[in-house]
Order: structure tokens, then C-alpha cells, then sequence
């Protein structure tokens, strides 16, 4: 089999977008990442990474397995502190204010950067308990607010009509799509101002993936959406900008259309022509 | 089908077939084993046919009654040799093992009885037995009834007439009589009585703690001297009651002829029950079972433990059992969380994890001796001089005791707690937790509310573990708390309720007291099979009910899969 057999390049104008004429220069910033090292041990994962991620857009990373794309966005709520090995260097601000200083309020800035995983991770708690959960975590206890924080939390996510009349069964007898949105749900329901997804919909069949992509292009009128991917396609489908990794340093950054049409480096035409990776 | 022993091996068929046979073997051994202490234990209950039969031995002929408890085969040379004059036809001679009874007359309850010398063996309807507070069984023929001394009725003869009959029916309405006095002696002795002796024992301990505090208002101690004045009054009120229910219960007694044709006179208070088993239909003598099987788990042990029941071990066992698992699930749950999820994982904490490991395999006694010398002498020792110093020299806690009896268990078991609430926290789904600190929770809040809930059956496993383990532990028991006859138990009406300083009793310790510590050991063999059974079953009750807990648990929080 040959190499061009197997490559294809993304049409974008085949994906039928409203072709905004996005440019950084006019968005808002909401992350900074400023000559990011990060190392687990020994090993250095991050080689000094520099990036703006614009409010309300939705940014895509994109590379190789193992590229460090996920390592970077678990920096951005501080999810590496769990990992003992992992040290880190250089500077990341959520609205001008220092991710990584000394005396954060951890909880509170995963509060404000919400974050969802890879595979379905609800609580083995009803699927009403599992949307409260975040609110009953900051002390709100008041079942008028909690019922409405819940039902538009659900409605966000496009799962209230699936499940409005068993909002008081387990969720763990949910299906895997319905269990991911409900972690968006869960997730939007404390309000954060940045969404991380890690990539969402790589353990969900085609309609479910079709249906996270759907709600990411509603959420991002709200959130601030940081997304990792696999797909390429998903990340041409749902990005605003797109972020190209590859061996944790970042190659290239910029508006999705451009970077899938007209990438600047040739590491980046390789990869989204399928010529490696 | 032809295949060759290779093929055969290749099949894999021999590994199911060993497999298998293992299992099999198991529940062989576990079924024979309860079928053989049920069979012993329970067939105890049943009414046996009283024999009445002519014994000649040596020329001389007398005639016996009794019950046949066991029978077997012996050696007819063996019996020869002891000095036994036997016709040596036989290889084997058959002897029974016969419950006479009449410990007064006879001295001992038991005799071993050839069948060869035995001859006309009857069952007559009118022998009848009657089971005594003390002295064990009588066997015999009723004779006369009396009545404050004076004879009431009176038959002679040993057939079923309508005037035996009457006799019987007259001595059946005199016992009910009797027993329903004991009952309110009972009473008043055990619980009226006992709680005025309770409250002004703890009069004459608040006043000993005035006294040592050196009050000298005059006017507590005059508070204390009136309340004593009314309980003494109440005493006495009491104790006339008594004497005169005491008046009332020794107004019968009856006369039987027993085996050697001696009358023996027996006062009707010191009877629980009189009957004919040799009259009963099987409908009968199902209900004399179930009375004896009831009063066995539901009464308290006469006689040295060898008769009546054992409700006050079966108490003590399970009141340990829990208070232990109360002790130990904290402490077990709060260490391995620590271990788990907060300390440093390195070189200390996997000396602490083998050391912990390592404290389940030592020896029980060891903890027994541990906890005589630590909680008993040093706690209970410290506990007493700083709040029971009123009561001194006599000691509150630093005796063995209930409370110390679960904390020692509970140190014996709290490594399997520990180990299985560790294996469950460890197996927690990282996502979950992740999932939890990624809403904004901080780690305690991710434990308390999504880690501790998820590992709560692996909690409830150690537990279900650790209740096997204690509730079978006799040894270090008989070092700190458990006593062959506790005069109360340590649940009751009187303030605080639980009596965490009493001794105890315990069915683990009930069997070997029962069994080599028994001064008749024949009338009490059967009752260590029962004891036993109701151990194994007590044990079975609280691991099902502690398992029929985890499985709703696990139900609950059924782990994720991934």
C-alpha cells in the first residue's frame, strides 16, 4: 500500500463552517502559557511552550500519541499535582493571574477551569447527585437553586429530555455517550469559565461523537473550550484555532482553517495529510 | 470414543476432574462436620424411653431405670479379664451407657450396664421422670403428693389407672403453681431487688467520692442518707414479699419411689418439669423438644452449666462481637486511609504495611496476655484512680471485662481491616477520583464523598473478615473478660445500660468449660455439640447479616467498569 493511498487532507469547505474570518489579534485572551516546561522525573515532557488561547473560541490540540497535548491541558487546572514525579517550570495565567503561584486556591481554580476526561467518569450516584455534586462541594445546599442549576445543566447538554423523568436512577446505567454528556453537565454546572476536554468523544460511537461536537458548538458561546484530540477531522469540525504538538514541543498554532489548509510547517502538512504520526 | 491418556491429559478434563474433586472434598468435611455436632448437640433435647429392666450380675439381682445415652460393642475377653464372670460364646458383648439419674441416692448419674445381664427389659407408661434444679434427673414412680407436710394423695401401684392418672394431673397443676412463683421471684430478686442494690451501691460511691473530695456541707451527704432510708424501706418491703412468695413455692413436695425402692421426697420448687416419656405420642414429646431446644438459647445454665440454657453466653458473644466491630471499623478505616491516601508511599510506610501485615499472624493468646497488661492493669489500672477512685480498692475497669475483651479482639483484627480497606481504596478508579478534585473538591471532600462510599464494601469485607476471626477467639478471652457464670448480663434497665466494666460470658469459652472443666462429664458431653452448633450458627448469623450489608452496599456503589 502506498503512502498517498492512505493520505487525505482535510477539505474544510467540505465541512460546510460559517467561514468566520477569525484573527488573534482581536480576540480576548483567557489562558496564557509563557516558556511552559514541564518534567516528569528526569524527563522533560513540555520544551517551553508559548501560547494565547482566545475567550469563547473553541481551540483544538492536535498531534502523535504521546506529543505531551493532554500534559499541557491537565496544566491548565493543575491536574499534574496529583502526579508525585511532576515538576514545572515557567508561567500560565487564567486572565492575567498566575495558575502556578504560591497560595492558589487549587479547588477553586479547577472550579473555574472545569475539565472532563477521556472515558465517562460519573460518581455511582444518581444522575441528578452527580450534576449537584460540584455545587453541594462549594456549600449550596438550597434545593430551589440546586434543581435549576441541574436542569439547565442537563438542558446544556442536550440530555435533559433522555433523562428528565430518571433523574433519581444511577447513572452508572446510562450509556457511555449519555454518561460523557452528563460530565459536561456535571462539569458546566459549577459555572467554570474554561472547559477542558480531554479527548471526549474517543470512547463513544460515531452518534454520541456526533452529539459532543454538536454541544461543544453551543457551549462555546458560554465557555472557553480547550479540546484534545485524536481525530483530525473533529478537530477541523469543532476548532476555532488549532494547536499542532508534536515530541512536547508546539509546532504550530493558529486558526483552524488556515492551519488545515495552509499550514506554515512542514511537520504540520505531514501530519494532517497522514504522511506520519 | 478412543483417545489416548496424552490427548486425555491435553484435554485439560483431569484438572477439572482434580479441581472438582477438591471442592467436593471441602463440602464433604464442612457438611460432615455440622451433620456430626448437630446430630450430637440436638438428639440431646429429645425425650428418650425410660427402660426399667432386671439387672443380674454376680448372683445378685436388682432392678435398674434409665435412659440409654449411648450403646456400643466391647470385647467379651477384655470384659472377662476385668473380672467380668461372662460366658465366652461371643466375641463381642453389647453394653449400654444408662442415664439413672438420682444423683442423691445413687451418687452419680451414670452406670455402664451389660446387656447380656439384663433381663425383662419394660417401658411402663407411669415411670416418669422429672428434671430438678439441682442433683440432675429423678427417675421413678410418684407416690404421694403433700401438702405444708401434710400427704394430699397417695397411689402404690405402677399401672396406668384412672387414680394414677389423677395423682399425675394433681402434681402437673402443683408444678405450674411452683414455677409461676419462681417466675415472680425471679423477679423481684434479679431485677427489683437488684436495681435498689445497684442504685444504693452507687449512693454508697458518691458518697465515698464526697468523702474524698472533702465536702463538708452536711447537706448532700443528708440528701443521700434520706434516699438510702427509702430504698432500705422498699428493701424491706420487698424482701417480706419474698419470703412470703418463698413460703409460698416450699408449700409442695411429693414422694417417688425410685429403682432400689427407696421413697425420696422432692419440694415442687426445685422441679422445672415433670414427664412420662414412655406415654408421650411422638406429637408429644416434638413439643418437649421444642420447649427443651427453647429453653436451651433463651434460659440461664443450672447446675455447673450442665443444664438449662445458655442465653447469656449467646448474649455476651454477640454484644462482643459488635462492640468489637464498632472498635475496629473506625480505627482499621482511619489507618489504612492514611496509609493509602496521605502518607508518603517509600520505605516507612511498606515497614509499616509489613508490620501490620504481620501482626495478624500473631498468636491470639499473645494479644490476650497484651491486653491483661496494657488495657486491663495499666488502663483500666489509670482509669479507676482517676474516675472510679470511690469505688477503690474494689476495681471498675481495671478487671477484665467486656469493654477490654472487644478492645483486645479489636486489636487482634484490625490488620484485616486495614489490609481490605486498603485493597479497596487502591482500586478505586483514578478517573473517578480526578473526576471529583476536577469539579473543585478538595481531596478530603473526594473521600468522604465519592472515595470512602466506593470502598465501603471492601470495608465491610474486613469486617465480615474480622467478626470470623473474633467471634471464634476463646484464648485471649479467658484472659480479659470472659468467667464461666456472669450473674448478669451486661445489657440491663439500670443506668448507663451497657456495662462495659462486666465480665462476660462467651459460647467459644461455654464449650470448653462445659467440656473438661465439667464435673459430669457425661451429662455434659452432649452440650458441647450443642454450644458448638449454636457458635457456628451465632458466627454464620452476624457474617451473613454483615454480608447481606456489603452486598447492598456493593449494589449501591457498583464500581465502574473500566
Amino acid at each position: 500500500m502506498t503512502m498517498e493511498a492512505k493520505t487525505h487532507s482535510i477539505d474544510i469547505s467540505a465541512l460546510q463552517r460559517q467561514n468566520e474570518s477569525l484573527r488573534m489579534e482581536d480576540e480576548t485572551i483567557a489562558l496564557t502559557v509563557r516558556d511552559l516546561q514541564l518534567y516528569y522525573g528526569d524527563k522533560r515532557a513540555l520544551h517551553g511552550i508559548n501560547m494565547d488561547i482566545p475567550k469563547n473560541r473553541v481551540t483544538a490540540f492536535i498531534g502523535p500519541s504521546g506529543c505531551g497535548k493532554s500534559t499541557l491541558l491537565r496544566c491548565f487546572n493543575r491536574m499534574n499535582d496529583l502526579v508525585d514525579s511532576c515538576s514545572i517550570e515557567g508561567q500560565m495565567t487564567l486572565y492575567g493571574s498566575n495558575i502556578y503561584e504560591r497560595g492558589v486556591d487549587v479547588a477553586d481554580l479547577r472550579r473555574r477551569v472545569g475539565m472532563v476526561f477521556q472515558k465517562p467518569n460519573p460518581f455511582p450516584k444518581s444522575i441528578y447527585e452527580n450534576v449537584a455534586y460540584g455545587l453541594r462541594i462549594q456549600g449550596i445546599n438550597k434545593k430551589r437553586v440546586i434543581d435549576e442549576t441541574v436542569e439547565w445543566a442537563l438542558k446544556s447538554a442536550a440530555l435533559w429530555d433522555e433523562v428528565k423523568d430518571r433523574l433519581h436512577e444511577s447513572a452508572l446505567g446510562m450509556s457511555g455517550g449519555q454518561q460523557q454528556r452528563l460530565v459536561i453537565a456535571r462539569t458546566i454546572a459549577v459555572k467554570p469559565e474554561v472547559l477542558l476536554l480531554d479527548e471526549p468523544a474517543s470512547a463513544l460511537d460515531p452518534i454520541s461523537t456526533l452529539k459532543i461536537e454538536e454541544l461543544i458548538n453551543e457551549l462555546k458561546k458560554d465557555f472557553t473550550i480547550v479540546i484534545v484530540t485524536h481525530n483530525m477531522q473533529q478537530a477541523a469540525r469543532v476548532s476555532d484555532y488549532t494547536a499542532f504538538m508534536y515530541m512536547g514541543d508546539l509546532i504550530e498554532f493558529g486558526v483552524t482553517d488556515n492551519l488545515f489548509t495552509n499550514p506554515d510547517k512542514k511537520q504540520t502538512e505531514d501530519y494532517i495529510t497522514g504522511r506520519y504520526g | 470414543m478412543n483417545i489416548s491418556v496424552k490427548e486425555w491429559f491435553q484435554s485439560g478434563s483431569p484438572w477439572v476432574w482434580m479441581n472438582a474433586g477438591a471442592v467436593a472434598i471441602s463440602i464433604i468435611m464442612v457438611v460432615g462436620l455440622l451433620g456430626l455436632i448437630a446430630v450430637r448437640g440436638l438428639s440431646h433435647f429429645w425425650p428418650a424411653d425410660i427402660i426399667q429392666g432386671s439387672y443380674t450380675q454376680n448372683g445378685q439381682s436388682r432392678t435398674i431405670i434409665g435412659e440409654v445415652v449411648e450403646t456400643n460393642e466391647v470385647l467379651t475377653q477384655q470384659l472377662i479379664e476385668a473380672g467380668i464372670d461372662l460366658p465366652k460364646d461371643n466375641e463381642f458383648s453389647t453394653r449400654h451407657l444408662l442415664k439413672v439419674g438420682n444423683r442423691d441416692v445413687y451418687g452419680s448419674d451414670f452406670t455402664w450396664v451389660l446387656e447380656d445381664f439384663l433381663s425383662d427389659q419394660a417401658r411402663p407408661e407411669m415411670l416418669f421422670a422429672a428434671e430438678r434444679r439441682e442433683w440432675g434427673n429423678l427417675y421413678g414412680y410418684l407416690r404421694t403428693i403433700k401438702e405444708s407436710g401434710t400427704e394430699v394423695a397417695r397411689y402404690e401401684g405402677n399401672d396406668k389407672s384412672t387414680e394414677y392418672l389423677a395423682l399425675w394431673d394433681n402434681l402437673e397443676a402443683r408444678i405450674q403453681r411452683a414455677l409461676d412463683i419462681h417466675e415472680d421471684i425471679l423477679q423481684i430478686e434479679k431485677h427489683e431487688i437488684g436495681s435498689i442494690n445497684y442504685e444504693l451501691e452507687r449512693l454508697r460511691l458518691k458518697e465515698r467520692s464526697l468523702q474524698l473530695e472533702n465536702v463538708t456541707d452536711a447537706a448532700p451527704f443528708a440528701e443521700i442518707e434520706q434516699r438510702r432510708k427509702e430504698l432500705d424501706k422498699e428493701y424491706e418491703g420487698l424482701q417480706q414479699r419474698l419470703l412470703d412468695l418463698y413460703a409460698e413455692i416450699n408449700r409442695d413436695s411429693m414422694t417417688a419411689e425410685v429403682a432400689n425402692g427407696k421413697i425420696v421426697e422432692v419440694q415442687l420448687a426445685k422441679i422445672v418439669r415433670a414427664f412420662r416419656p414412655n406415654d408421650m405420642g411422638i406429637g408429644q414429646k416434638g413439643l418437649h423438644y421444642a420447649a427443651k431446644l427453647w429453653e436451651f438459647v433463651s434460659d440461664d445454665p443450672r447446675e455447673a452449666n450442665t443444664e438449662g440454657g445458655i442465653f447469656p453466653a449467646i448474649f455476651g458473644t454477640v454484644m462482643m462481637v459488635l462492640l468489637m466491630s464498632l472498635l475496629v471499623t473506625p480505627f482499621g478505616v482511619v489507618a489504612a486511609v492514611y496509609l493509602r491516601e496521605y502518607a508518603k508511599q517509600g520505605f516507612v510506610t511498606r515497614l509499616i504495611r509489613i508490620a501490620v501485615n504481620n501482626l495478624a499472624g500473631v498468636p491470639s493468646i499473645v494479644y490476650g496476655v497484651f491486653g491483661l497488661g496494657f488495657f486491663v492493669y495499666f488502663l483500666g489500672g489509670n482509669i479507676d484512680d482517676l474516675f472510679f477512685a470511690a469505688a477503690k480498692p474494689a476495681p471498675t475497669f481495671g478487671t477484665p471485662g467486656l469493654m477490654w475483651a472487644s478492645l483486645t479482639l479489636a486489636l487482634l483484627t484490625v490488620p484485616v481491616v486495614i489490609v481490605a480497606t486498603e485493597e479497596g481504596l487502591s482500586r478505586i478508579p483514578r478517573a473517578v477520583r480526578e473526576g471529583s478534585l476536577a469539579l473543585g473538591a478538595t481531596k478530603f471532600e473526594t473521600l468522604m464523598k465519592v472515595v470512602l462510599p466506593m470502598a465501603s464494601p471492601a470495608m465491610m469485607t474486613g469486617v465480615i473478615l474480622a467478626i470470623a476471626r473474633a467471634a471464634g477467639e476463646v484464648a485471649p478471652l479467658m484472659l480479659v473478660g470472659v468467667v464461666k457464670l456472669a450473674p448478669s448480663l451486661p445489657l440491663d434497665g439500670n443506668y448507663p445500660f451497657i456495662h462495659l466494666d462486666q465480665k462476660f460470658m462467651h459460647l467459644g469459652f461455654h464449650i470448653y468449660d462445659v467440656g473438661f472443666q465439667s464435673p459430669n462429664v457425661e451429662a455434659a458431653r452432649p452440650l458441647v455439640y450443642a454450644t458448638a452448633l449454636l457458635l457456628v450458627a451465632v458466627i454464620a448469623l452476624l457474617n451473613m447479616s454483615a454480608i447481606a450489608i456489603r452486598n447492598h452496599l456493593r449494589e449501591k456503589y457498583k464500581a465502574l467498569e473500566m
